[in-house]
């Protein structure tokens, strides 16, 4: 056993002084068995990297794999969202009166105070201009969604930060389309 | 041996708190001081918070002027104290069976591969446990790059201590799995 060999895994670290470094660097190049250890100890260290980046991996929740399908999902979410609110804001056809009246959905205070309308009183109202504005009201006016967006599916891997997201406020008007779109984190 | 016969590889003359130097520190370390604290036994959130408790010590230091030298080495210090405060995760975890090691194979690995990859590293995990305790976290600071000197300043242990630690350490893993 040569007694350069105490000194080979500081040489690989690059820790000795020059004058050290010289005398094992000229040994190794004629020492077949040093070489053999000092590739072996090259090997151990690169396997240990490896196996720290695995246990990095192995504890680190795979998150990016879900991000594209996360994100598909709630755009589609959203589509159905913007869809079912256009569906409902639908102008009313051409009905009669009495019938527009009697199926739209009329909030109001219960039965025992709702005052009795004569009916000349009701006769003065456009039932058209009724039955558009019981649809109207049954919208929010200033609807609003949320979108969380994973920083991942937005930037390149390794630009954010890892745990970054981003939300979207979606302002939904009453007609059902967007009328805002901001992004914050 | 020496103590400086490799510069550091962050030469930071001085850090004002907020700069964008101590941005691109976080850019460079965020990874490193991650996997030295998961390989310690943190969770992966446990981590994250040490790791911004961290950086967090570092702009309080910076901003009441405190030392600029080995700035690297200070951080991994600060983690690892924090880690070690967290006794309850901390050395429980480092060797566990291991799921995510398909992630560092080629995407074309035959299963093969796949199997004898999984095997290697399943052995080194077996052969980490025999090492001491210090020999471990002497070898995951030099992992995380660290020269000897830092390491020493790290565990508060001299130099020369961990010369012989890290030695100790990857002839023992030499021995008992034949990568």
């Amino acid at each position: 056993m040569c007694d350069v060999q105490a000194k080979l895994v500081a040489w690989v670290d690059r820790e000795l002084t020059p004058d050290e470094a010289g005398a094992v660097e000229r040994h190794v190049e004629e020492c077949h068995e040093c070489r053999r250890w000092v590739a072996t100890y090259e090997r151990v260290s690169q396997t240990f990297d490896a196996y720290c980046d695995a246990v990095m991996a192995a504890k680190t929740p795979r998150r990016a794999r879900w991000v594209p399908v996360i994100a598909g999902a709630l755009i589609a979410a959203t589509v159905v969202c913007l869809a079912f609110l256009r569906a409902r804001v639908v102008p009313p056809a051409v009905i009669g009166p009495t019938a527009a009246i009697a199926s739209a959905p009329v909030p109001g205070p219960p039965p025992v105070a709702e005052p009795i309308l004569h009916k000349s009183m009701i006769r003065r109202r456009n039932p058209a201009l009724h039955v558009r504005e019981l649809a109207t009201q049954e919208q929010p006016m200033d609807a609003s969604i949320e979108i969380a967006i994973p920083a991942e599916a937005i930037f390149p891997p390794g630009a954010m930060p890892d745990g970054v997201n981003f939300i979207a406020d979606l302002r939904i008007g009453p007609d059902g389309s967007v009328k805002q779109v901001r992004l914050r984190q | 041996m020496s103590d400086d016969s490799v510069p550091l590889a962050l030469p930071l003359p001085r850090l004002a708190a907020g700069s964008a130097e101590v941005t691109a520190l976080y850019r460079e370390l965020h990874t490193p001081l991650l996997r030295y604290l998961v390989c310690l036994g943190l969770t992966s959130d446990e981590a994250q918070d040490v790791v911004q408790d961290a950086f967090l010590s570092l702009q309080r230091h910076l901003a009441s002027d405190g030392d600029h030298e080995n700035i690297r080495g200070w951080l991994f210090r600060v983690a690892h104290n924090l880690a070690r405060n967290r006794q309850t995760s901390y050395h429980r975890r480092f060797g566990e069976t291991l799921d995510g090691e398909k992630d560092f194979l080629a995407e074309d690995a035959t299963p093969e591969q796949v199997v004898l990859e999984k095997e290697k590293l399943q052995r080194f995990a077996a052969a980490i446990q025999l090492l001491t305790k210090s020999e471990r976290e002497c070898l995951l600071l030099r992992a995380g790059g660290l020269r000897y000197r830092e390491i020493g300043e790290v565990l508060g242990i001299a130099t020369s201590t961990v010369g012989d630690m890290v030695e100790r350490a990857i002839k023992k893993l030499a021995e008992k799995c034949n990568v």
